[in-house]
């Protein structure tokens, strides 16, 4: 159990700075329903108003104050300081390059938006476009995402291994697209060749920590993995794919086009 | 030398020191001579799972259950240690090791998962037949207890096949529009209901497992004069 305080031990290391950085330790008063993002303000406001944060709506939806809280990637504004120990670590997320204390550059995250092929729509669409809810109910829990990318920074491909691997943000967003029922590409193939699909392990360490409960792994990940093995992998489905394609006659609702 | 020339081929995860792969693959091989070794085909009209309907279609199902989705989340995790756990002071070591996710040749062997899940799905009814052939192997219709756990197990074992990731992709998951095809509302409700199935893939993958090994071991305990069996009904 906690006392009346707690033990926030805060990353900090500013653009000049060198060296791995060090961690500063803060005596903050408890209080009841505190989240770590609470301390963290408390700390800003009381202590050391040096202390760089990002945070902008307290509410888990805008997901600016992403960090590794006791080592695991969590929103701050979501986690209450109860259910932790009596020390609470927190650091920035260490996938992207740090900026100053616990604020990173995220702005790399937003330059791979551009690997994943855009929307195309199908021709001779008159408007306004009727989709129906059987159509485009599996892509609606991918809407969810706040883009905290917890999901990236937990990602032991992203973070440790420096490769081409997208990372599960953008496969959501291309599971999304591919799944929209007016689209007409396939980025499976695309996203196995050129996003490194194939580099994932199916560890599932993103859904576990999606703040938004996205099951990213499941629904997302897995059904571009198979989608890819259709085309790549399976001589059979292959095949079936070509004859129903000079057949020309029931349309199938899988998509063709690369 | 040879081993350089193996780390052309094979993937870095089975080529470093890693005393739980060889753990693994020490137990796999335990249980696979004791297999033939004590073979325990049949015993007063039980049938052994691991013997239906042959021995030989063993190494499938193996593969089967290897490429499986749940399986691999837990054997990248605790046996290939990529990445050990998801807090990433647990790491330790992932950056100075080779990574080559599931695009080294062995491991597109994933890729076929398919190919495995038709063979299961094609042995399912022989499971079946064997509950069949418990209760009625005497001539008369004999409920016992090992009639009960032979059909727990085949249906845990239906579920856990009929659960799978790559059969969700087959049978809807490629779809994209439900309402252009016909029969599509139809089609969308089948693969919602599996898809619920699906989100408990990982539990009945374990389940069936401990439950099939359990058969085995208590099938075996009956072989071996243990009082573990009685009958509920019989019926001339």
């Amino acid at each position: 159990m906690h006392d009346n305080a707690i033990k926030l031990r805060v990353f900090r290391k500013g653009p000049g700075d060198k060296g791995p950085g060090r961690y500063d330790e803060f005596k903050v008063p408890l209080e009841e329903g505190m989240s770590v993002l609470d301390a963290v303000n408390y700390a800003v406001e009381n202590l050391d108003s040096t202390i760089s944060v990002r945070w902008n709506c307290k509410a888990a939806h805008c997901g600016s104050c992403a960090a590794e809280v006791n080592n695991y990637p969590r929103l701050m504004c979501k986690t209450r300081i109860e259910d932790l120990g009596p020390v609470v670590t927190v650091h920035p997320m260490g996938a992207f390059p740090l900026v100053k204390d616990l604020v990173t550059d995220l702005s790399g995250n937003f330059e791979i938006d551009g690997k994943i092929k855009e929307f195309r729509p199908k021709e001779g669409l008159g408007e306004p476009w009727i989709m129906h809810d059987i159509d485009v109910g599996r892509a609606q829990e991918f809407r969810k995402c706040i883009e905290c990318f917890l999901c990236m920074d937990v990602c032991h491909v992203v973070r440790d291994h420096g490769t081409k691997y997208v990372g599960p943000r953008r496969v959501i967003k291309a599971a999304a697209l591919d799944m929209h029922p007016m689209d007409t590409i396939d980025r499976s193939v695309s996203l196995t060749k050129d996003g490194g699909l194939g580099l994932c392990n199916v560890t599932k360490c993103c859904q576990e920590v999606c703040p938004e409960h996205i099951s990213i792994t499941d629904n997302a990940i897995i059904p571009e993995k198979e989608r890819a093995a259709d085309k790549l992998y399976d001589p059979v489905l292959m095949l079936v794919d070509k004859l129903k394609a000079l057949g020309k006659g029931e349309e199938d609702g899988t998509k063709k086009n690369e | 030398m040879a081993l350089k020339r193996m780390s052309k081929y094979l993937p870095s995860e089975l080529l470093e020191y890693n005393p739980r792969l060889y753990a693994f693959v020490s137990l796999l091989a335990v249980s696979v001579i004791a297999f033939f070794v004590f073979p325990m085909k049949e015993f007063m009209g039980y049938i052994d799972p691991f013997y239906s309907p042959t021995i030989l279609v063993l190494p499938f199902i193996g593969l089967y259950r290897l490429t499986c989705y749940a399986y691999r989340k837990d054997y990248n995790r605790h046996i290939f240690k990529h990445p050990v756990a998801c807090p990433v002071a647990e790491r330790m070591d992932s950056r100075s090791r080779k990574y080559t996710g599931e695009r080294s040749a062995i491991f597109k062997v994933e890729n076929l998962h398919r190919y495995f899940l038709y063979l299961s799905i094609i042995l399912l009814p022989f499971f079946y037949y064997d509950v069949f052939v418990s209760l009625t192997y005497s001539g008369m219709l004999l409920l016992r207890l090992g009639s009960i756990i032979l059909l727990v197990n085949a249906v845990l074992l239906t579920l856990y096949v009929l659960s799978c990731h790559s059969l969700r992709s087959l049978i809807g998951g490629r779809n994209d529009c439900y309402s252009c095809m016909k029969l599509g509302g139809f089609r969308k409700k089948v693969y919602d209901r599996q898809s619920w199935w699906n989100a408990h893939h990982e539990e009945l993958a374990w389940l069936s497992l401990i439950f099939i090994i359990f058969v085995d071991l208590y099938l075996r305990g009956l072989a071996a004069g243990m009082p573990i069996d009685f009958a509920f009904m019989v019926m001339h």
